[in-house]
Parts: C-alpha cells; sequence; structure tokens
C-alpha cells in the first residue's frame, strides 16, 4: 500500500526548504553598520566649519580635501640675462686671432703662404729658405703647404749627406725667423701636393747649390762681405 | 598622511606596535606612524661625551675624510667649443689647448649639510624655454628669481664659506690665468663596441682554423670546478663612450671674461658642444686669490 502518491514522495527533496531556517548571528556587530532609527529619521547634521587657528601639527590628520589649500602664486619668470654667445660666435677664431696679432703683427707670414689669395706667396715646387731663431737654416723644395689658421704649416724636402730629409715648419712658430723664396719653380705645378717628388724618379735631390749660389748673390748685392751667422762659433 | 584604519573597529583596543603612538612634545601631543623597532637600541651611558672620538660609520666622519679633497670653491659650466693652440713667444713651444666657453652661469640653491647631508653650490647655465621645461623645475627657477636655465649640475664645496649668494653669475674671471682645474665631461660616445676596440682585447687568429670569430672573445669565464659560470664584471662587447671622464690638473692658458671665454691646456673627453664642467684641481694647491668675480 502507497501511503503517499509518488509525486508528492519526488517533492520530498524539498523539504528541507520548509524548515524553519536558523537566523544567522552576525560574528561582529560593528557599530559602524547599525543605524539608529532617531539618526535614520533626523535631518543631516551640516558640517561644522573647522576651528579656526587649527595648530599646524593637527592638520596633517585632516583628509586632504579639508587642509588648507596654500595660496597660488605665480612668480614672474626672469628675463635671461645677456649672453657673451651672441657677441663671440665662434670663441676658437677668436683665440686665434688674438694669437696672430701677437705673432703675426703685419700680416706679412699669411701673405706669404695664402697661395690661394696672394700671387707673391710660397707656392709648391718652390725652393724655400728658412731661418730658425737658434741660427740653423733648413733649405728645400716646398711640397705641400697646409692652411690650417694659426696651425698653417709647409712641408720642406731636401738631401742631407745623400739622405732624403722632409721638415714640416709652423708658419707662424716664433722659432721661426725668416722665410725666403730662393728659387721659383721653373712651370707651374699641376698638383697641390707634390709628394711624387719623393720617388727616386722625380726626386730633385739636394738643393744645397741653388741656395749657396742664391746667398753670394745676395752678399754681392748688398755689398757685406760675410752673412752674419747667428748662434755658432 | 591620513591613519589606516582597521576595517572592524573591534580590533582598535587591541594594543598593537603596528597602531599609532602618541608622543608629547610640549603639551601639544603628536601622533606618529609607522614602523618602528621592538627593541629599540640603548644607549650606552659610557659612550656619551663630547670629547670622544667620531664614529667612522657616521656622515660627520665621513664628511671629515672627503675634506682634504673638496674644493674650496664652486666651479663653472662650460661648453666645449673647440681645440687650437698658443704659442709661447719666449720660448717658441706650441702647446695644443681647449677653447671653452661660459654662458650666463649662475648660482640657482645650494646644498647645505643641514638638510641635505653635504655642502654643494647649484649651477646653472644657457637658457631654455620656460615653455619647455617642467612645472616644478620653473617653480625651482622662479623662486629663487633666476632664469630658466639648460644646464643644470651641482659643485661641491668643502664648507659653507664656499658657498656663493643666490642669483650671482659666475664668468670666466672666476679663474685665473696659470691656476690648475679638473674638467669633468662625458667621452664620445662610440656606440656598441665589440671587445677589441671596447677592452683592447687581442682578437683571434686570422687563420689557423679560426672562422668567423676573428675580432670575438676567446672564452668567458672557466669550465667545471671553476665556478662553470660567467663572473660578474666579465669584460664583454656592449656600449662604449659616452661615459663620464675627468681631465684632472689643465692649467687654464687664458681668460676672457668680456666673452666668457676659458683657455685650459690640452685636451677634455667629449665631442665639440658637450658641457665641461671645471672646478679647482684637487690635486694641485688651491688658487690663491679667490675673490668672487663681479656680477
Amino acid at each position: 500500500m502507497a501511503s503517499s502518491s509518488p509525486i508528492l514522495r519526488q517533492l520530498g527533496c524539498f523539504r528541507s526548504l520548509l524548515k524553519p531556517q536558523p537566523q544567522p548571528q552576525p560574528l561582529l556587530q560593528s557599530p559602524l553598520n547599525r543605524r539608529a532609527l532617531s539618526t535614520v529619521y533626523s535631518t543631516r547634521p551640516t558640517p561644522k566649519p573647522l576651528p579656526e587657528n587649527l595648530p599646524e601639527q593637527f592638520i596633517k590628520q585632516l583628509p586632504l580635501h579639508l587642509r588648507p589649500k596654500d595660496p597660488k602664486v605665480r612668480r614672474p619668470i626672469p628675463p635671461p640675462p645677456p649672453s657673451p654667445c651672441t657677441k663671440c660666435k665662434d670663441p676658437v677664431a677668436a683665440v686665434e686671432e688674438a694669437q696672430l696679432a701677437v705673432l703675426d703683427p703685419t700680416g706679412e707670414r699669411r701673405a706669404l703662404f695664402d697661395y690661394r689669395r696672394s700671387p707673391r706667396s710660397v707656392k709648391p715646387g718652390d725652393i724655400v729658405r728658412v731661418t730658425f731663431k737658434n741660427g740653423d737654416p733648413f733649405n728645400g723644395v716646398c711640397l705641400s703647404i697646409r692652411l690650417r689658421g694659426l696651425d698653417t704649416s709647409f712641408l720642406l724636402r731636401n738631401h742631407l749627406t745623400r739622405v732624403g730629409v722632409e721638415m714640416a715648419i709652423k708658419v707662424y712658430s716664433p722659432n721661426v725667423e725668416s722665410v725666403e723664396i730662393v728659387q721659383r719653380a721653373q712651370k707651374r705645378k699641376r698638383r697641390a701636393r707634390l709628394f711624387y717628388m719623393r720617388d727616386p724618379k722625380h726626386d730633385m735631390g739636394t738643393v744645397e747649390n741653388i741656395v749657396t749660389n742664391y746667398i753670394r748673390q745676395k752678399r754681392a748685392l748688398s755689398g757685406k762681405k760675410r752673412a752674419p751667422v747667428k748662434g755658432r762659433k | 598622511m591620513t591613519p589606516r584604519l582597521p576595517g572592524k573597529l573591534v580590533h582598535l583596543p587591541l594594543i598593537s606596535t603596528w597602531g599609532f603612538q602618541y608622543i608629547i612634545r610640549s603639551q601639544v601631543p603628536i601622533r606618529t606612524f609607522g614602523i618602528r623597532s621592538l627593541n629599540p637600541p640603548e644607549t650606552s651611558r659610557f659612550n656619551v661625551g663630547h670629547d670622544l672620538p667620531v664614529l667612522k660609520s657616521t656622515p660627520t666622519a665621513a664628511l671629515e675624510r672627503k675634506a682634504n679633497t673638496l674644493p674650496l670653491r664652486t666651479g663653472a659650466i662650460a661648453t666645449k667649443k673647440g681645440m687650437t693652440a698658443i704659442y709661447d713667444t719666449e720660448t717658441g713651444k706650441r702647446v695644443p689647448c681647449t677653447v671653452l666657453q661660459l654662458d650666463r652661469v649662475e648660482v640657482v640653491s645650494h646644498k647645505t649639510r643641514q638638510k641635505h647631508g653635504y655642502y654643494a653650490v647649484q649651477l646653472g647655465s644657457g637658457w631654455r624655454k620656460p615653455a619647455n621645461l617642467t612645472k616644478s623645475l620653473l617653480g625651482h627657477f622662479t623662486a629663487n628669481g633666476i632664469s630658466p636655465k639648460r644646464h643644470v649640475y651641482e659643485f661641491r664645496v668643502k664648507d659653507e664659506s664656499g658657498l656663493l649668494p643666490v642669483g650671482q653669475m659666475v664668468n670666466a674671471d672666476w679663474f685665473q690665468e696659470g691656476q690648475y682645474v679638473d674638467a669633468r665631461s662625458n667621452s664620445k660616445g662610440k656606440g656598441f663596441a665589440g671587445v677589441m676596440k671596447r677592452h683592447g682585447f687581442g682578437g683571434q687568429d686570422r687563420s689557423h682554423g679560426v672562422s668567423l670569430t676573428h675580432r670575438s672573445l676567446g672564452s668567458a669565464g672557466p669550465s667545471q670546478g671553476g665556478g662553470s659560470r660567467v663572473y660578474p664584471g666579465k669584460k664583454m662587447a656592449g656600449n662604449m663612450g659616452n661615459e663620464q671622464n675627468t681631465v684632472q690638473n689643465l692649467k687654464i692658458l687664458k681668460v676672457d671674461s668680456e666673452n666668457g671665454i676659458v683657455v685650459v691646456n690640452g685636451s677634455v673627453s667629449g665631442p665639440r658642444g658637450c658641457v665641461v664642467r671645471i672646478q679647482d684641481a684637487i690635486k694641485k694647491p688651491w688658487p690663491e686669490d679667490m675673490s668672487p668675480s663681479s656680477s
């Protein structure tokens, strides 16, 4: 005999829902979560203004939006002072010019080697005689002229005791006493740098003979018996 | 900072070291927060006294150690303009030199022992558009009444007597002809360089079975037994140059305060146009006449 219908038996799984549930007791009754009836129905309190002359150490405890704000200061941006860079755009050139004014006040040396501008200047292929402060002369063929402002130099080649000798001489060096052109090149050289003259085929050899001839002629013209020799005994 | 209160107020009454404490100074209590030691260091009653030596690991001792190598006065920010030569008219000697230019170098602010732990003069040079500056940096300049500067650097000095007043101009005549300076600048950048160029390694053979590794380094480290790892600091290929380099004891050959030109003997690291910081050489006696330049 069936006590209950099979339909009801199937619904038996919902029986637990019908049972009275035990109310879950809150573990912690936080006072923040409860609101008293009086507060719910009373009007919102108006925020009190902050007490004036609050000591400074309490200001840190206030929330950010309540802290007194620093007054906004718009300071003027000072104009830049005058710059020496606008006055002197190229200091390297200024230093070089000041040096040249001391080393070559008349501009004679400059004209003697500025072969692009002055026609009287030394040109590659010329035979040149240089006298130094200590009295030593050096003669040779000018192979090249290196125009670099204060560092302008020229390269001389000669043979001493049948050995090829080259000497690069700074034009504005105070050690250089005089530069004379002994002999001009026969024909205008087609190159600016005559390095091919180092080859045995084109080597000029020693220029001593030409230079001694030149000195003899010069002495005859000036009427002196002997050229003064400096620094030698 | 507002205190971080725990979410549940139940925890509050518990006494905790992480909470806040009251420190009572001059009647008004100040609340302090943060982590503090459970066992604060005890001061020994034998280790107190004014005639005791300064402990070596203190900032005071560190400054004392540094005192002999710190310049008495500030340096200057300059720009490398190029190299040329100067002839000594008496001996006829040619001296290669570097031309530096000072551009509106002004004292921006100070660093003091009390606030920052050391004494230094902050200098600025050049000029920068205010629109290209951050607000904080612009405020730093305008608060001190200085026009915005392109370059800002610090120069350490020994004590507060070396601190120039803020806003004072440092001209080229701050340096004297004949004195010695140290020039500090970034070297020329060489990019990613191999070990032969960067560290001067020998490379490997052209032949004898070497293939494809003619310019590379050999072994990077020992094998098993020697640690089987690459030791820290192993010289390898990488970025070369663009590092700060100091050239010491450069003689000042020429000074032109009108054009802000300072000519120093020899070479200075870096390309043309780089920023060079010059200050009195620490390995030479300090310059005698230290009158501040007329601004």
